[in-house]
């Protein structure tokens, strides 16, 4: 197994006086697709958000590349080279589509050595190019949210749920993006849809209830149904 | 091409702003520079009257814009903007009526002084507060706002609540002998202004104001420190109403605690509400159009059945007629609507010529 980029050691998240991380600990392996896997409301997504810093950990320890993000503000962590894609497309609706890609530019020029990659990824946006963002549709607004991540350096891409309410179509052709950024990035996925999920990522982490039990290769996973059907409730 | 158009109308309403004096010289057979007695001349006629008119226009659209670059393009709503507007009154008046210097020394460094204390005051009001959101920002605003209005109504050197006139101002200046001067640098200030603002918010810095107003956290998620940036949008806002406050107290030759009262925030508002939004026009139209109408209106009289009213006594509610039928009409106001509807038919227009259904086929590979 490579070094890990992304090392996650019992981190305990609060929100309000919620416990909602009750020691989490993941593990990124560098140039390969990791998904963290669980049910709704079991931690995914403030797993991320503690990754980033909008809700910071209480404890435990996140080193990234070799520095340590627990107590970094989110802009902070965004600059060590963290592109995040929340969940809900969450892209800005009154910006333009230009707009939306320029603004994550952390060098001038960023914008312009990445269209060639962008565009030949999602061919969609150079078109509406000019549009706001809330124009979009669905798996446009997606892609946009994508897209941006990748205007910058980024050295880790945290994408919550892409497909999430996209035709399948959509979905398809946002796995095939998604494969092709892993070769020149790292991606932590958040996905409940575990088709999508097992066909995709080369490793997992479940995280149930706040915590992580288990976590490994994809490939052992799918060959687990009692492992799935424990933590997953899927066939 | 759009660009083009927009400016194209933008040139003609500005070389109409500068003609105007003597339109309505011409008109109505008055002097635009005012009728002279002995030495001076004596404001007086309908040209120099509707200067003054349209130049306070342009310096309360100055303090709507700079309201709308807070509260339309980044999204802070304070409701302590008189509080720039007021004190660099008070600081411009001080420097003229309670120092020393000679008066167009005072004048400058009073100018300047306004500008860097306006704007510290932004700074420090909002490193203090800025951290705090929504509704308790605008209420601590509100706070410092009414704290300096009540201490300026009874401060007895600034002669609390009649405040005090301005007596003395270069000639080339003062709009009570050289009104057509002081037309034309108001009117220049207003449009410097204006592009300065455009400018801005079409720069990458404007996107980050933008982004801020929509969504604060995915701004901070892709990497900006928000915090700096609503600093910078208050500080110039905060700088921008000290100029518009400054150029108030020279037209009007006198400066008390009204400046500093809420209804300074008040009408920005408002005038921004009906005007729309986060657009560049609206502030302007919406403060030129109510502005207008009070001046049309406000001396009428009508007569109901056997009773006259008094608009004047009634024109609070007139305006707060007209604001409810324009946000009814138009809910993203004048402004505001027109340029959805005209982005929707853009829409339309592309989605016709692409001819593309809005799910494109999956890439292959």
């Amino acid at each position: 197994m490579p070094n890990p980029i992304l090392e996650v050691r019992d981190i305990h998240t609060f929100i309000g006086q919620f416990h909602i991380l009750e020691g989490v600990n993941v593990s990124i392996p560098e140039g390969s697709i990791t998904v963290l896997l669980g049910r709704n409301g079991a931690g995914k997504t403030t797993t991320l958000r503690s990754i980033m810093g909008i809700t910071p950990p209480r404890s435990g320890t996140i080193v990234f590349q070799g520095d340590t993000l627990a107590g970094k503000r989110p802009y902070t962590v965004a600059k060590l080279g963290i592109g995040y894609v929340p969940e809900h497309r969450a892209i800005f609706k009154e910006l333009s589509v230009r707009e939306n890609l320029k603004i994550a530019e952390r060098n001038r020029g960023d914008y312009e050595r990445h269209t060639d990659l962008i565009f030949d990824l999602f061919p969609d946006l150079k078109r509406l190019i000019d549009l706001p963002g809330g124009k979009l549709s669905g798996g446009q607004q997606q892609m946009l949210a994508i897209a941006r991540a990748l205007v910058p350096d980024n050295r880790l891409l945290l994408i919550d749920e892409p497909s999430e309410g996209l035709a399948p179509v959509i979905i398809e052709q946002l796995m095939a993006a998604i494969r092709r950024l892993s070769s020149q990035c790292t991606i932590l996925l958040v996905e409940q849809n575990f088709r999508m999920a097992s066909r995709l990522a080369d490793h997992f982490a479940i995280i149930d209830d706040g915590r992580s039990p288990v976590s490994g290769s994809m490939a052992d996973l799918v060959n687990d149904s009692a492992l799935i059907q424990r933590y997953l409730g899927v066939a | 091409m759009k660009q083009l158009r927009s400016n194209w109308l933008y040139s003609l309403i500005l070389v109409f702003l500068i003609a105007f004096p003597f339109i309505v010289g011409a008109l109505t057979e008055s002097s635009p520079t005012g009728v002279p007695r002995g030495d001076r001349m004596i404001m007086r006629g309908e040209s120099v009257r509707w200067q003054a008119v349209l130049i306070e226009v342009f310096i309360l659209s100055i303090l709507a814009m700079s309201y709308n670059l807070m509260f339309g393009f980044t999204g802070v709503i304070s409701f302590g903007h008189a509080l720039f507007f007021g004190s660099a009154g008070y600081i411009i008046g001080l420097a003229l009526e309670y120092t020393a210097l000679d008066t167009g020394a005072a004048l400058i460094l009073g100018s300047l002084a306004a500008f860097v204390i306006c704007g510290g005051v932004g700074l420090m009001i909002g490193f203090v507060s800025l951290r705090l959101r929504g509704v308790y920002f605008t209420i601590f605003t509100l706070a410092v706002a009414e704290m300096f209005y009540i201490f300026f109504s009874r401060f007895a050197l600034t002669k609390a609540e009649d405040g005090f006139a301005v007596t003395e101002l270069p000639v080339w200046l003062d709009p009570s002998q050289s009104r057509l001067t002081f037309y034309y640098i108001v009117l220049a200030l207003f449009v410097l202004t204006f592009l300065f603002i455009r400018r801005l918010v079409n720069s990458p810095t404007g996107a980050v104001f933008k982004a801020i107003r929509e969504n604060e956290d995915r701004a901070l998620a892709i990497g900006y420190n928000t915090l700096r940036f609503k600093l910078m949008a208050i500080v110039i806002a905060g700088m921008l109403a000290a100029l518009a406050g400054i150029l108030q107290v020279l037209l009007n030759k006198k400066i008390g605690p009204e400046m500093l009262s809420v209804g300074y925030t008040i009408d920005p508002l408002l005038n921004t509400i009906i005007g729309g939004i986060g657009t560049f026009a609206g502030p302007v139209i919406g403060t030129a159009g109510l502005h207008l109408l009070d001046t049309f209106f406000r001396d009428a009289t009508l007569v109901i059945g056997g009773s006259t009213i008094q608009v004047a006594n009634v024109w609070g509610l007139v305006l707060g007629l007209i604001f409810i039928l324009v946000v009814i009409v138009f809910p993203q106001g004048v402004v505001g609507t027109w340029q959805s509807w005209r982005l929707k038919r853009q829409i339309r227009h592309l989605e016709s010529r692409m001819a593309v259904e809005p799910s494109p086929a999956p890439e292959s590979g």
